[in-house]
């Protein structure tokens, strides 16, 4: 069976909050039903913009083959540190994984609905969220 | 001005400058009853009779569950005392006094009390290198924390002094991303091992950092771990309600809470 390495937040990420036990909790879920079996969740730093421990876990690639985040807005902001994550994982033929959204990336031509995905969500905390007629 | 007892003031002063105090349970029926049903309910997953000698039977666990079923086994025995309804008020009471003196007298209380079981030279219950607040939790809480047999040398936990771990956090963009060990290895010399006795209790300041190695004593370590914090303090990632829950709420701040001005129109 896969092993995946369980990534979450200690703190809000894009506007989205989930307490960390509801995290672990989709993680397992997400893991049960693709049938992986979930390695005890990495938790990120509550600092702001922290993705040290997401770093750590990038090192210690060797020993699993992938990482289920709980949703993929938890992915660094900076365009340049998202690219870096996705090709370090791709080169090492491991796969990321996004439970919220049920989404993953496996392949290069993966990388594309998930970026989409995180730019209309940037874009849409500028748009209006409410028009009154 | 301050107007503390010369008794809460010497603890208050002795957790500044330690960032812990190691007291006697001051309920010593909590302890007992914590003791022996922790005893029991182990006993009861593991389907067996009801030890005789509770602390010997925990310290001696190891003989008994095999590493690979040890955090099955676990989840058993704290789910099982978690469900016991005087689990919490038991263990509140071990530190009563010695929480109003460090944090207040209208606490919030963490709503699931952990378990940490750690057997001889078992790798897989190691908790590496950190504190609790880096994972979101408020530098308002205190962690009290419970041995159920004596705990001492490497089979005790360490925490790194005040006074090193501000040096620690300057340093920490270089450090905290790193791995566990080399963090480890880089403070190994500034960590105090805390050697805590059945019967006594453990307060510490968890952003403090804290973690424990690989147990190479003969016996088996069971401590506890549960935060408690200021109910009106500000709270990290673990709310009221999904994490904590006010336990010592007073009359004045109740009335507080639901008081409306008159209404004028």
């Amino acid at each position: 069976m896969n092993k995946l390495r369980g990534y979450i937040f200690a703190r809000p990420f894009m506007g989205e909050r989930a307490p960390q036990h509801v995290q672990n909790i989709i993680l397992r879920d997400y893991c049960n039903k693709k049938g992986f079996e979930l390695l005890l969740a990495a938790t990120e730093y509550a600092m702001p913009d922290s993705s040290m421990i997401l770093e750590s876990v990038l090192d210690d690639l060797d020993s699993v083959d992938g990482i289920v985040f709980y949703s993929l807005y938890q992915l660094p902001t900076s365009t340049t540190q998202r690219q870096s994550v996705y090709s370090r994982v791709l080169a090492s033929g491991k796969s990321l994984h996004f439970a919220v959204e049920g989404m993953s990336i496996a392949k290069q031509d993966d990388v594309d609905s998930v970026e989409q995905c995180l730019l209309v969500k940037a874009t849409l905390d500028n748009c209006v969220s409410e028009v009154e007629v | 001005m301050v107007f503390t007892s010369d008794e809460d003031l010497a603890i208050a002063n002795e957790y500044s400058a330690l960032g812990y105090i190691i007291r006697p349970n001051a309920d010593k029926d909590a302890y007992k009853w914590i003791q022996q049903s922790t005893a029991r309910v182990a006993a009861n997953a593991l389907n067996i009779g009801k030890p005789s000698d509770d602390e010997k039977f925990l310290n001696e666990i190891h003989n008994l569950v095999k590493p690979s079923a040890l955090n099955d086994f676990r989840l058993k025995v704290i789910q099982g005392l978690n469900a016991l309804p005087e689990f919490r008020l038991m263990y509140f009471r071990l530190a009563k006094p010695y929480l109003e003196a460090i944090v207040g007298n209208e606490l919030a209380m963490q709503q699931r009390i952990n378990l940490s079981i750690q057997m001889p030279n078992d790798s897989s219950s190691l908790l590496p290198v950190h504190a609790d607040t880096w994972s979101g939790d408020s530098p308002f809480e205190v962690v009290v924390w419970l041995p159920l047999v004596n705990c001492f040398g490497t089979k005790a936990m360490y925490l790194l002094p005040p006074t090193e771990s501000a040096k620690f956090s300057d340093d920490f963009s270089a450090r905290g991303g790193s791995s566990s060990e080399s963090i480890f290895e880089s403070i190994k010399n500034e960590v105090k091992w805390l050697e805590v006795k059945s019967g006594q209790v453990l307060v510490f300041d968890q952003s403090l950092p804290h973690g424990n190695r690989l147990n190479n004593e003969s016996e088996t370590r069971w401590s506890m771990n549960c935060r408690f914090k200021g109910v009106f303090t500000p709270y990290g990632d673990k709310k009221p309600g999904e994490f904590f829950e006010p336990i010592t709420l007073r009359p004045a701040s109740k009335r507080g809470m639901s008081y409306t001005l008159p209404k004028i129109s």
